[in-house]
């Protein structure tokens, strides 16, 4: 029995295959940066940094870079996707279909969300061969990755939308993903930080997700997981609805 | 039996731009179906309201029946669109191109194998399967994109500028696909600025200037309105035109290059009028050449002056139907 409605399956579908064909713009880069991110800060500074909470420097920052993997790709995918399309028409081929708007927008963010958790999967087994580490919760890591993959897959959607310009994809993911992520917790405890950074940190929605993907791996967490995830879960269904009524207002599509 | 495309009062704004201006069309089902109008006259926006490309600010708009808005899914399904740009996913292969496109109209993937291949057979590139879009002629490009639009195997096939840019084979080539479609039953609307293609295939002509219909009927409803020119030559040239106006339908009659010519409408039906109408008055008849007002003139003329000459040429004809679309 299919899952998906034969429309949905061929967008995503085509969605897969595009970025499944060309690994040296997909795949490629975040294995050879992280590779980078491990051997500078496992194997040359490891030794020198303390270690976090009773963690390997290595193990404590693994999870931050799988997060940060995880949310640039589902991102990127989406946004790029929808873009290019507009820019250069072909998205029309799905808007002139018949397939309901709820389906293009499933489709588009269960692939790039796909996209960011095999990007997170090869980082885990990137970080694994420096430094062995096992998964302390497992529900928790697979849940997390699964919703903080699909929030930023459809947070990719409403950029590929509202970009004019492929410079308003570099912008977004630039500076903002990426300054977001690296002051969420990726490379230090939120313990280490004074109160009033501590506090303004919670204000980012990316010490949660590197929190709770933490949790998966080390069962450890600076903030209350279950809150987290409840928290995301909700975030993430409301950027979905968002999506879905973007594209049946033809937000950035028609006129 | 619901009418293939059926708009009421269409309208569509940009702003204070007014781009379709309460725009009432009917065509029917299997009807080859032609929308003249020079740039900017509303043509693709008109085509981008039926496939949802574009939201229209006001009136009605349905195809088979069903509303574009409401029943947006259903509509589209009915209609394959071959665009005026070039509009085509670069990231894959031409075939794959196609079966996607199947695909997001629910068509399964081995079936939409078979498609893909068939209608590239149909236009021709099939040998050209396993090429990207961007490596492909501007020919075999225009060709794609009827291929795109035959894919699914829509009711409706709506041609937006199909022939722009290609050489007279290819367009002959695609003229006959089409004709060939329309014959088993589907329905064409077709947008061109080739008067001749519109003149050869179409059953009926709307044509639209600033968002507003100015006139439909079929080509030779709409020649029949402009005013053709009956040259005779007669064994001496006389030294000034006689007047002929009291015939019915003729205009005028002036002297050119040693031949009378009589401007009248319907050519065809007043040269035996005006033939008797010479010899009674002692002209001896040589040579007599009919040249019929070509659709063209007919177009310019309706989108020049908004059609007040043609239009009063139509009551005096006494041509039926010029509203009935």
């Amino acid at each position: 029995m299919r899952f998906l409605s034969v429309s949905t399956y061929a967008l995503v579908k085509r969605e897969i295959l595009r970025y499944v064909r060309r690994p040296s713009n997909t795949f490629l880069p975040p294995l050879i940066t992280n590779v980078l991110y491990f051997s500078v800060f496992g194997v040359i500074l490891g030794d020198r940094i303390d270690r976090i909470q009773g963690f390997d420097y290595i193990v404590f920052i693994l999870p931050g870079l799988i997060v940060l993997g995880a949310i640039s790709n589902a991102f990127e995918n989406a946004s790029f996707s929808i873009f290019h399309g507009r820019w250069n028409e072909y998205i029309h081929e799905t808007l002139t279909s018949p397939m309901s708007y709820t389906e293009m927008v499933l489709a588009y963010i269960g692939a790039s969300a796909l996209r960011g958790l095999v990007v997170g999967v090869i980082i885990a087994f990137v970080g694994y061969a420096f430094e062995p580490v096992g998964v302390a919760r497992p529900f928790y890591l697979v849940a997390f990755l699964v919703v903080i993959s699909v929030l930023f897959a459809s947070l990719g959607v409403v950029g590929g939308l509202w970009a004019e310009d492929f410079d308003y994809l570099t912008v977004m993911n630039q500076f903002i993903v990426r300054p977001l992520v690296f002051f969420g917790g990726v490379f230090y405890s939120l313990e280490i930080l004074p109160p009033l950074y501590r506090t303004l940190s919670l204000l980012n929605p990316m010490v949660y997700m590197v929190n709770g993907v933490r949790y998966g791996f080390l069962a450890y967490s600076d903030i209350d997981h279950n809150v987290a995830l409840a928290v995301l879960s909700a975030l993430t269904l409301a950027v979905v609805l968002v999506d879905i009524a973007l594209f049946k207002r033809g937000y950035g599509l028609t006129d | 039996m619901p009418r293939a495309i059926e708009t009421q009062d269409l309208v569509k704004e940009y702003g204070d731009l007014r781009a379709l201006d309460e725009l009432s069309i009917s065509v029917e089902d299997g009807e080859f179906f032609g929308l003249l109008g020079p740039n900017g006259a509303g043509k693709t926006t008109f085509i981008e309201i039926l496939v949802g490309l574009v939201r229209k600010s006001g009136g009605e708009a349905r195809v088979f029946g069903q509303d574009v808005v409401d029943d947006y899914r259903e509509v589209r399904d009915a209609i394959g669109l071959a665009p005026q740009e070039y509009n085509v996913d670069r990231f894959f292969p031409i075939r794959e191109v196609l079966q996607h496109k199947a695909g997001y109209h629910g068509i399964p993937e081995d079936e939409a194998e078979r498609r893909a291949d068939e209608a590239l057979k149909t236009v021709g590139i099939y040998d050209k399967r396993d090429e990207r879009f961007d490596w492909l002629s501007g020919g075999m490009k225009r060709r794609l994109l009827l291929a795109r639009a035959l894919v699914t195997d829509p009711d409706l096939l709506i041609l937006d500028e199909p022939t722009a840019g290609v050489d007279v084979q290819l367009r002959h080539d695609l003229w006959n696909i089409v004709q060939e479609l329309n014959e088993g039953g589907t329905t064409v609307l077709l947008t061109t600025h080739y008067i001749e293609e519109a003149e050869r295939l179409c059953d009926r002509v709307a044509i639209i200037n600033e968002g507003r219909k100015l006139e439909v009927a079929s080509p030779d409803e709409l020649m029949d309105r402009g005013t053709d020119t009956i040259y005779v030559r007669t064994q001496t040239t006389p030294s000034t035109a006689p007047d002929l106006t009291h015939l019915d339908r003729v205009e005028g009659v002036t002297i050119e290059d040693g031949r009378l010519a009589v401007r009248a409408k319907q050519g065809g039906r007043v040269a035996p009028q005006v033939l008797n109408e010479l010899e009674a008055r002692g002209h001896e008849i040589v040579d007599l050449e009919i040249t019929r007002t070509s659709l063209e003139e007919v177009f310019v003329e309706l989108t020049n002056d908004d059609g007040e000459g043609v239009r009063s040429g139509e009551e005096s004809a006494g041509i039926p139907g010029g509203d009935s679309a």
